[in-house]
């Protein structure tokens, strides 16, 4: 029996074994990780042993910057949300967004429910106000009648806008059992063709930031919505997320999307 | 103290026996260590695992605004010396491109990353097999010898509507290739 006292000691003769082995192959293992692979990858060129390490290792490269990049030729959104970007916005702003969406009232609705199939905005996330009012300044989303409306909003107006709205009262969704099932397209989407169930991003299912509440919105202007998608005239969505679930959409499921999301209470 | 330790006697049979399986083990631990090296080793080698050749980072609420990933950028592109680079992201709840064009014999590069959440970028029928992780750029080289049609499902769960996610590849013959390539910088098969 070897002695318990002294197992850990460097007089041991296991202990001196177990480390040395240990040792030994963590500087193999090493020096196969860092140094032998990486040049056995294809773009790969060994440029000295410590430029190997930290590859390998972690360290952050800058990224190459001779690459040329291909603007559009089309304004895109410039919107960027951060987590809470809309948090914190007090009564001073809904009050402030209150008097400002005096001018909104006549095709958006005194409260935010529209009368004139222009969309509601009663409830609606303030990310998504406050990101359309951006898009059609900047001129990522075009409309003869918004763009002079916004024109003399500064960032802070639209924020307010967007309190404003936050802060009324939503539509609740409507969707009574005598009106049947909901739509494949609204709840399960059509995998075969890329296409993700509305819910997931509108509410429902999930919510994603900057995806707009749908509920009691009129179908007309979802579905003038979805077909601009469709044939790419809208493009102020963020890296074409809604262009690539639109494109693939048949008429039928942009007509059912519509009925569905424009359910109100009676 | 615990005063003198017992002295082990070399000539204890018990003792020798012990010891012998004592070795035994320890070199069979040691064997699956350096089994578990090689095969690492010989996995890198041939490509069966593509680790990571160099880490770059990527501010991911902001690829659409500015820097290589904004839409426009998207797509295959032809480089000086005849590779071809494929920028794509993945968003819930597509990539973009939804369909990726590249050309059979040459040398592919893919620079990929996410918008949003954790996706997978796999294309069926090879071994291109990466994770696109937020705030990171995930890069891999390939060749394809034939023409193929390929489908690339996200194989990361990244949220309710993940199912639904996937994205086309094309691999279309080099004289093809080049001649789509003469008018257009940013390749996509998006119809």
């Amino acid at each position: 029996m070897s002695d318990e006292t002294a197992a850990l000691s460097p007089r041991d003769k296991w202990f001196r074994a177990s480390v040395a082995i240990t040792a030994g192959i963590a500087i193999v293992a090493a020096a196969v990780g860092f140094i032998w692979l990486p040049p056995f990858q294809a773009g790969a060129r060994f440029q000295g042993v410590w430029n190997a390490i930290c590859q390998a290792a972690g360290l952050a490269q800058p990224a190459p910057t001779a690459a040329e990049v291909v603007t559009a030729g089309y304004k895109t959104t410039g919107v960027v949300f951060t987590p809470g970007m809309f948090q914190g916005a007090g009564a001073e702003s809904v009050g402030r967004g209150a008097t400002l969406a005096l001018r909104c009232t006549m095709c958006h609705g005194a409260r935010g429910m529209s009368q004139a199939n222009s969309p509601n905005l009663a409830g609606q996330y303030a990310a998504v106000v406050y990101k359309e009012l951006r898009d059609y300044k900047s001129g990522a989303r075009t409309s003869a009648i918004m763009q002079p409306l916004v024109v003399g909003l500064s960032d802070q107006d639209m924020r307010d806008l967007a309190a404003y709205y936050d802060y009324l009262p939503r539509p609740p969704a409507y969707h009574p059992a005598s009106a049947g099932p909901p739509p494949e397209i609204v709840v399960s989407g059509a995998t075969m063709r890329n296409i993700p169930p509305c819910a997931a991003c509108h509410g429902g299912l999930d919510n994603k930031t900057g995806s707009p509440w749908l509920d009691g919105q009129p179908a007309p202007y979802i579905k003038a919505q979805l077909e601009a998608f469709k044939n790419g005239t809208r493009r102020n969505d963020i890296s074409e997320q809604m262009r690539n679930v639109a494109r693939n959409m048949t008429p039928d499921e942009i007509d059912a999307a519509a009925r569905y999301y424009s359910s109100q209470p009676p | 103290m615990t005063g003198d330790p017992p002295p082990s006697s070399p000539h204890d049979p018990g003792a020798e026996h012990a010891l012998r399986i004592e070795r035994r083990w320890a070199s069979v631990a040691v064997l699956i260590v350096i089994f578990l090296i090689v095969m690492a080793a010989v996995a890198g080698v041939h490509q069966a695992t593509m680790p990571q050749l160099k880490l770059e980072l990527v501010d991911p609420r902001t690829l659409h605004v500015s820097g290589e990933f904004i839409e426009s950028n998207l797509g295959t592109a032809v480089e000086p010396d005849g590779s071809v680079t494929v920028r794509a992201i993945g968003q819930q709840y597509s990539f973009v491109p939804q369909c990726i064009v590249v050309p059979t014999d040459t040398v592919v590069h893919f620079r990929a990353t996410s918008g949003d959440v954790v996706h997978g970028f796999l294309i069926d029928g090879t071994n291109l097999n990466t994770m696109l992780i937020p705030g990171f750029i995930s890069t891999a080289t390939a060749r394809f010898s034939t023409p193929i049609e390929s489908h690339m499902p996200c194989h990361e769960y990244c949220g309710v509507g993940h199912e639904g996610m996937w994205g086309k590849v094309k691999v279309i013959d080099k004289a093809a290739f080049e001649k789509l390539a003469a008018d257009r910088r940013r390749l996509t098969c998006v119809d």
